[in-house]
């Protein structure tokens, strides 16, 4: 049985008990077993006692049968025997013919052993005795044992009928002996000498002669008297002393017993047929019990290992913390994990009776459910995941990343589509808040590059400005306010000289700080590089996109192959595709009407005419009012609460610096809004570096 | 414009390291009819206050622009404090945009005010006929209080004690008693008080007295 807990060491006396624990628990069903075998064996041990006991009784009663087959046997040939004596004493008026009829008849009957007629006062007037038992008689006289014989006879005549006497021993020479019965058949003719007769009968041979053989066969046929004595037997085996039946013989005078006994004994289990049938069956149904058990065992261990192994899912699921879901091919969810549940904030049930997911963001369930449709077309969703957005119960959007994998049913068909959800609103806030920490830094820095800048120039000019102003002024003091007041002096005349030539000297000094700013612009100038357009695009792309990605925006970029080659001073540039992309997104996002398929921002560059390279960045946002695209490349006008006002300034200035030009028209279906710019293409012929501004081309 | 064509007698200093400033804002001066005279640091100021080049014994104003190279325009201000001379000779502070505060501050400590460059600047010039102004006027209560205190000198103990009994209010009669002199002297002595202060009545010695907060 393959355990999941595998047995502690029995060291511990926490190991020892949860040792005890398992075994118990392993034998917790066992009472029950013990019952039912028990019960079955009871059955079985009752069955098979009953069988045998009936057995028995059978036996009993065949012996009762036999027992009163056998009495009925001997009560007739007693009645027999009296009978044809009764009829041999018919012949007694001729005495000649009794003596071979008397002889004849102890030959034909074996039981008969002597035929004694007795005269007046008892005494023996003529003998037949039989040759079975030569000298039989001569033992003891006669005489001197015919007193059971003469209290039959006088019986016998008392009822006038022939009467039997008790049974006495007679012995005989040898030493043994028989066990007779007199019987005394009474003459009531008075013509004749003899007063009866009597007749004397071996018990022993009356029974071989009386009780048929098939009983002779089974039993030892006893002749028993009253009082147990035994008189005499037949049979070849003694009985058994098991099953015993008596026998009431009672025929006139005569009371004897007969007693069967049967030669089979205790009848045994086994070779009995229905016995062993009931033990055959019980044997069988013991060990299909035990299979039984067996079975049962296994059965519930395995139960159990997969309870354990269950719950061990079960835990791990719960434990984890991305989510999980399964879905069919139509879109039904079919399973969802406890981490799914918390990130959405709906129950289990609601998810899984829902008949679209109530997780979809509305504005979105359309574009999903295309989406899903592409994915049973057999397009698989992408290995490394795909980003989306769902929404809470609250309705709250957050971005989530989804793994999918398909479902396999039992049969090798696909069933539907596993996911695994990561929510990464968190992610997606840090990223965000470092990249507007960036911006405000970038900003910050901006500002006081700027700042820096417009302090160093306004020192710089503020000081000939105040010593032209102080001129001016004292010039002015100097001079006739009025026609009326008198004209300068020469001194005076000479101070004012002087003054208008300092104010000349100082004009010249701030047009020298001017110079130097431009001195300052023109060195950029020299930084320029050939790119191709691509990896400028390229080298801003990251942070357009992570920028892009908080509105769901969809960057499209579109550059011939091979690409074009500018002339530019790269970190320039970049900025100002930054900044363009950057509004153009800002644009959409502000849009609420949008609809978020439509959120595309497009890139695309294309060589117009042989000099010049047109960047273009289309959004589709509410586009430009016109009273705003009259201010737009103002210096510090800004539409933005936190603009600065200089992003777009800047971007002209700096397009304007390459010899290109900065436009924007609105967008090509109507809505949104395209900046264009260009640049000098460098791939075809250099333009010289002295050549006048040329004119931007449409 | 009265302002522009009163004249004013005194020195305008202006202690700034710009010269273009520096000559600019002399000029502007000299063209009110102020006679400037310009130091290019604190320091070099200081140095003519330590050769007594510069004195307080006539009106005066100071332009002290506050950021300079060596010591800075308050540093010069606090040595200005020290000697008591911010009524001789006021100080009109030249700021720059970041140092407002710092110019408020001096404010409160005495100074006469400050500006902001860059000036408004007949304005400035304003300002500063208005500081000598009070710089003449400062002056002048110093001369008096000076020649109060050399008319003390000359007094004799005995003019002193007599003097200040008259001033307290006492008579002729009761003078000579508190002294234990005869009425006649008291009379004499206290002529010669009166003579000796410049003064007619025993009011106005009173009145002198107080002015120079020496009753």
């Amino acid at each position: 049985m393959p355990s999941a807990v595998p047995p502690p060491p029995p060291s511990s006396p926490t190991a020892l008990s949860a040792l005890l624990a398992n075994v118990s628990r392993r034998w917790q069903g066992t009472p029950l077993w013990i019952a039912l075998v028990a019960l079955v064996v009871t059955v079985q041990a009752a069955l098979l006692w009953l069988t045998w006991q009936q057995e028995q009784s059978q036996r009993q009663e065949d012996t009762e049968t036999a027992a009163i087959a056998a009495a009925a046997d001997v009560r007739q040939r007693l009645l027999d025997d009296a009978q044809t004596l009764q009829r041999l004493l018919w012949d007694q008026g001729r005495p000649e013919r009794w003596r071979p009829q008397a002889a004849q008849l102890l030959q034909e009957r074996a039981e008969l052993l002597r035929i004694e007629r007795r005269g007046p006062g008892f005494s023996i007037d003529e003998v037949v005795a039989s040759v079975a038992y030569p000298g039989q008689f001569q033992a003891i006289p006669r005489e001197g044992m015919s007193v059971d014989a003469e209290i039959a006879c006088a019986t016998a005549r008392r009822f006038a009928s022939p009467a039997y006497s008790r049974t006495y021993f007679l012995p005989n020479p040898n030493g043994l002996g028989l066990e007779v019965v007199d019987l005394c058949i009474p003459l009531t003719q008075e013509s004749s000498t003899t007063d009866a007769v009597v007749v004397t009968m071996g018990l022993s041979d009356l029974l071989r002669v009386a009780i048929p053989a098939e009983i002779v066969r089974g039993h030892e046929v006893l002749l028993v008297e009253a009082d147990g004595t035994r008189l005499a037997r037949t049979g070849s085996r003694r009985g058994a002393g098991v099953f015993i039946a008596d026998r009431l013989v009672d025929v006139s005078g005569f009371t004897a017993v007969v007693r069967l006994n049967s030669l089979q004994g205790v009848p045994r289990l086994i070779p009995n047929l229905s016995a062993a049938l009931a033990v055959l069956l019980s044997v069988a149904l013991g060990v299909v019990i035990l299979l039984l058990v067996h079975d049962m065992r296994r059965r519930s261990a395995a139960e159990q290992a997969l309870a354990e192994a269950l719950t061990f899912r079960k835990a791990m699921e719960d434990s984890l913390v991305t989510g999980l879901r399964a879905r069919t091919t139509d879109g039904r969810i079919t399973y969802v994990n406890p981490a799914f549940c918390q990130m959405v904030g709906y129950e289990a049930e609601e998810l899984l009776q829902a008949e679209t997911p109530p997780y979809w963001p509305p504005e979105m369930a359309a574009l999903y459910t295309e989406r899903q449709r592409e994915r049973n077309a057999g397009n698989a969703p992408p290995r490394e995941g795909h980003e989306t957005v769902f929404m809470r119960r609250d309705g709250e959007r957050f971005p989530v990343l989804i793994f999918e994998a398909p479902l396999v049913d039992a049969r090798g068909r696909p069933g539907g589509w596993m996911s695994t959800v990561l929510d990464v609103s968190a992610q997606r806030r840090m990223e965000e808040l470092s990249r507007q920490q960036q911006d405000k830094l970038q900003a910050a820095a901006r500002l006081a590059t700027m700042g820096e800048m417009a302090t160093l120039l306004s020192h710089e000019l503020n000081q000939p400005l105040a010593a032209i102003a102080s001129y001016a002024t004292g010039s002015l003091n100097l001079m006739p306010e009025t026609p009326d007041d008198p004209p300068s002096d020469l001194d005076t005349q000479l101070m004012i000289r002087q003054a208008v030539a300092r104010i000349a000297e100082q004009a010249e000094r701030a047009g020298r700080v001017i110079r130097s700013v431009h001195q300052f612009v023109r060195r950029r100038e020299r930084l320029r590089e050939n790119v191709r357009a691509g990896e400028l695009i390229e080298a801003v792309l990251p942070l357009v996109r992570l920028t892009a990605r908080r509105s769901n925006t969809r960057i499209e970029v579109d550059v011939p192959e091979p690409p074009p080659r500018v002339s530019c001073d790269r970190t320039m540039v970049e900025q100002v595709l930054l900044n363009l992309a950057r509004n153009g997104i800002q644009a959409m996002e502000e849009d609420d009407t949008l609809p978020l398929n439509q959120r595309t921002l497009r890139l695309e560059v294309r060589q117009t005419g042989e000099r010049w390279v047109s960047f273009g960045l289309t959004d589709h946002g509410p586009g430009i009012p016109d009273a705003v695209a009259r201010q737009l490349f103002t210096p510090f006008f800004s539409t933005k609460p936190e603009g600065m006002g200089i992003g777009l300034a800047m971007c002209r200035t700096v397009i304007e610096q390459h010899g290109g030009a900065l436009d924007f028209s609105p967008g090509p279906d109507g809505r949104g809004t395209t900046f264009r710019f260009t640049l000098p293409s460098s791939s075809p012929v250099p333009p010289p570096p002295t050549s006048p501004i040329p004119s931007p081309p449409p | 414009m009265t302002a522009r064509v009163q004249t004013q007698s005194g020195t305008v200093f202006v202690v700034d390291d710009e010269e273009v400033l520096r000559d600019a804002l002399s000029w502007l001066l000299r063209s009110r009819r102020l006679l400037p005279r310009a130091y290019a640091s604190a320091d070099e100021f200081w140095a003519a206050i330590e050769k007594h080049d510069v004195r307080p014994d006539s009106p005066a104003c100071l332009l002290l622009d506050m950021r300079m190279p060596g010591m800075n325009g308050m540093a010069l201000f606090e040595r200005l404090i020290e000697r008591g001379w911010l009524e001789v000779l006021p100080v009109i502070f030249l700021t720059g945009h970041a140092d407002v505060a710092t110019a408020v501050l001096a404010v409160k400590r005495g100074a006469f005010d400050f500006v902001e460059k860059p000036f408004s600047d007949n304005a400035l010039v304003d300002r500063v006929v208005e500081a000598l102004g009070r710089s003449e006027q400062a002056l002048a209560r110093l001369r008096e209080r000076e020649a109060l205190r050399r008319h003390l000198a000359e007094l004799t103990e005995r003019e002193l004690e007599v003097m200040r009994l008259v001033t307290a209010g006492r008579a002729n009669k009761q003078i000579a008693d508190t002294l234990d002199i005869s009425v006649r002297t008291v009379e004499v002595h206290r002529a010669r008080v009166f003579d000796k202060m410049d003064v007619k009545s025993a009011v106005e010695l009173a009145n002198v007295l107080r002015g120079a907060g020496l009753d």
